[in-house]
């Protein structure tokens, strides 16, 4: 990553930061990708419309929304549906939804609408083309939706207390975007400004299916009340996000992509480090800085998890915020590198949680020292997968060091450092974890455990002059190919390997779920079991008609009561 | 059908990894056969033919007995694992040509021999008896017809190549190459057990609330 900003405090080492028991207390700051990219379409006053909004009284037809940048447009087509309440189910293996969307490259005809209309409700089982740039789907919040609908047919608005216990109408339960299921590849919009950044066009289609969504619940309201029917109040909309429900199927994506995962972190370990070198603040950063934190407590006092793991955290949590609150109360925030003094001190007192919060808020008063650090945090760089065979073996061996010294000495034979197992089913093609000693699925295990792989090469290199080549060890050992890459990988990665066992017994795959959300800019995580997870996103965002440069940044955090 | 290049990957990774070979040579088969469908050539049929040689279940007898000198095996060259090897080995073509044969599939060496091209920042040639191709990394020019098998092929670097060439954005393999393909991915799908589908995806509390 190019860095020019000048830092007397260097970033956050990897030993430190990629644990996992951290990377699953990570928060959203001003580089997640839906900030990025509200920021990016109000400053360039994006224009959105709904060319098509045809559904019927029971809720089913389809609705077209265009967002229109400087160079390009980009269109949601909405499939709608009447979906019977037994089929309803957010795993990955149901076959039918509330509601499915593709995200088209541009503006659809009546052709492409018809086209998208024999695939897109089948969503795996169709296909989509070059012309599409994600596939999605979303199911009901039951609860809320029926509540909602019932209020606004009778005039009504829905009760504030049920708004805010559930936090969405709708959650989308996949969002396949980068050439799944035959839609175009990354490749194709990665050179876009506006797409360069990461997930950049499956934000925008949950930004959009958020307005679909507001649109037919009261549509349906409509069809039910008549003329008695109300609109949603604004604020009340507003407060709605879209939930998102995330399984298994992305925790391997971050073992998968280390230069991307690595660029997503050492932005953000940039960021931080450049805050943390402020030698001063001026009273309206530091100002800045306390009400972001104010407006943090009110999003956690919000955060609401029935999971035994994370209603530990959030008491933490709470704790951690009170006295974070006393510290900031205590301090003018303006002398002697007060962010870099706030860190430390939150080293010392504070759980990972309060700790990565806390990162997370000294970055919002510095935009013009972190937002330029967004475009970098997307990977263009191919030749990183290229193995330099002429690299010696003790330099390699140094290298798997560097990343999994803590790895080397642990005994992988031990039932309980290697007790689980990921692999994919037959039944979705969708990643699972499994138990290595009680299922038959160690056959068919997938490179997830880097840390034991690493482990094993590195015993099987002692075995070699140190001066030899490493082309010529990999000719007799192929199996430690993929090592000896991601080896070599860390040298422009040093963020990219997780420096925690993947297979252990007590391994939570909802902390790489929940690290690779936080990147998305998603808030409340909320454990549904240790492999899955919902979330919220876009709660309290403008809707794509009321987006300005006032309010595309600052959204995530609730607007403390006045 | 027109595939996106990504399932070509995604598709290639599993058939190799399927077919026995380790994951990082899968890595290797799953991006060398997307290089050759964006060269507008049926990657999947390649690959397709590779694995159905059935070299992986025996490797160490069809890769290089030595990196020194000529790259020879008793029997038939994998050209998976001795294109992963020529990748390896790329700045060692500033010194000397590379020799190499017989070897199978020698359609698959061009994308190791790109990516050697890349390393070296100069065109890379593989020539064999009928065909001569050239690239650079990204642009490939061939002539003649590529065998299934070649007796020999030399490896240089020279060579040069017209101005950049499109790429193809999709891939529209023969159906036969890519359902070959599949057969071999599926042999890395566990079986689904009703075990597996309740806690090997993690369900937990209700999802239909």
């Amino acid at each position: 990553m190019e860095t020019t900003a000048q830092t007397t405090i260097s970033r956050r080492d990897p030993a430190q930061v990629m644990r996992l028991s951290r990377l699953g207390s990570l928060h959203q700051c001003r580089l997640s990708f839906m900030r990025v990219l509200t920021r990016r379409m109000a400053e360039e006053n994006w224009s959105f419309s709904r060319p098509k909004f045809d559904i019927d009284a029971k809720g089913v037809g389809v609705a077209v929304y265009t967002a229109t940048g400087p160079a390009r447009s980009y269109s949601l087509v909405a499939f709608a549906h009447d979906l019977p309440p037994e089929m309803r189910s957010d795993r990955v293996i149901a076959t039918a939804w509330d509601a499915t969307f593709a995200l088209f490259d541009g503006v659809p005809t009546e052709a492409d609408i018809e086209r998208l209309s024999k695939n897109v409700p089948y969503q795996e089982a169709g296909r989509v083309s070059g012309s599409e740039l994600s596939l999605s789907r979303a199911n009901r919040s039951v609860r809320l939706w029926a509540h909602v609908v019932e209020c606004l047919s009778e005039g009504r608005q829905p009760d504030p207390a049920q708004i805010e216990s559930v936090g969405y109408l709708m959650r989308t339960t996949a969002v396949y975007g980068s050439g799944k299921f035959g839609a175009a590849d990354r490749d194709i919009i990665a050179d876009r400004a506006e797409m360069k950044g990461p997930f950049q066009a499956e934000m925008l289609s949950v930004f959009l299916t958020r307005a679909f969504v507001r649109d037919l619940v009261e549509h349906m309201a409509r069809a039910r009340g008549g003329d008695q029917a109300a609109r949603m109040a604004p604020e009340t909309a507003r407060q709605l996000g879209i939930g998102n429900s995330t399984g298994l199927g992305m925790a391997p994506y971050i073992v998968n992509h280390p230069v991307l995962f690595n660029n997503w972190i050492a932005a953000r370990e940039e960021a931080i480090a450049r805050v943390r070198s402020v030698e001063t603040a001026t009273g309206e950063e530091a100002a800045c800085f306390r009400r972001m934190l104010r407006r943090s407590e009110i999003s956690a006092a919000r955060w609401r998890s029935e999971h035994p793991v994370q209603v530990e955290k959030l008491a933490a949590l709470a704790k951690d915020l009170e006295a974070l609150a006393a510290w900031v109360a205590a301090d003018d925030l303006l002398n002697d590198r007060p962010w870099d003094r706030l860190i430390r001190w939150s080293e010392a007192e504070l759980s990972l949680e309060g700790q990565e919060l806390a990162a997370s808020l000294i970055l919002e008063p510095y935009g013009e020292l972190v937002d330029e650090l967004a475009p970098s945090m997307a990977d263009h760089n191919k030749d990183a997968f290229v193995i330099d065979g002429s690299m010696p073996v003790s330099k390699l061996r140094g290298l798997i060091a560097e990343s999994f010294g803590w790895a080397l000495d642990l005994d992988w034979d031990a039932r309980e450092n290697c007790a689980r197992a990921w692999y994919v089913s037959e039944e979705k093609l969708e990643p699972r974890m499994g138990e290595r000693f009680e299922e038959p699925i160690s056959e068919y295990e997938q490179p997830l455990a880097p840390a034991r792989d690493a482990a094993l090469a590195h015993a099987a290199l002692a075995d070699w002059d140190a001066d030899e080549l490493i082309a010529g060890f990999l000719l007799r050992h192929p199996e430690h190919r993929h090592t000896v890459r991601r080896a070599q990988m860390s040298q422009v990665a040093p963020y990219g390997e997780i420096r925690s066992n993947t297979i252990s017994d007590r391994v939570l795959p909802i902390d790489m779920l929940r690290a690779k959300l936080s990147f998305f800019g998603a808030t409340h995580f909320d454990p549904r079991s240790d492999r899955w997870v919902r979330i919220c996103m876009y709660a309290g965002a403008p809707y794509p008609e009321g987006l300005t440069t006032a309010n595309s940044d600052l959204w995530v955090y609730p607007e403390a009561e006045q | 059908m027109s595939f996106s290049l990504n399932e070509v990957e995604a598709t290639a990774k599993r058939a190799a990894r399927g077919a026995g070979y380790d994951w990082g040579l899968a890595e290797e088969a799953s991006k060398a056969t997307r290089w050759l469908c964006a060269q507008g050539l049926d990657g999947a049929a390649v690959l397709a033919g590779l694995l159905e040689g059935g070299f992986a279940a025996n490797l160490p007898a069809h890769v290089p007995q030595n990196l020194s000198g000529s790259w020879q095996a008793d029997a038939l060259l994998c050209p998976l694992a001795t294109g992963a090897a020529l990748s390896d080995c790329a700045m060692r073509l500033q010194q000397a040509p590379q020799a190499m044969g017989p070897i199978a599939q020698p359609a698959f060496i061009l994308p190791f021999a790109a990516l050697a091209a890349r390393r070296l920042g100069a065109c890379v040639t593989i020539e064999g008896e009928g065909f001569q191709a050239v690239t650079d990394g990204s642009v490939l020019q061939v002539e003649g017809t590529l065998p299934d098998t070649a007796a020999s092929l030399t490896i240089r670097a020279e060579g040069s190549l017209p101005a950049s060439a499109p790429l193809a954005t999709r891939a529209e393999p023969e159906e036969a190459g890519w359902a070959v393909l599949n057969r071999f991915a599926h042999k890395t799908y566990a079986p689904a057990t009703e075990e597996s589908r309740l806690l090997g995806a993690g369900a937990g509390l209700s999802d239909n609330d």
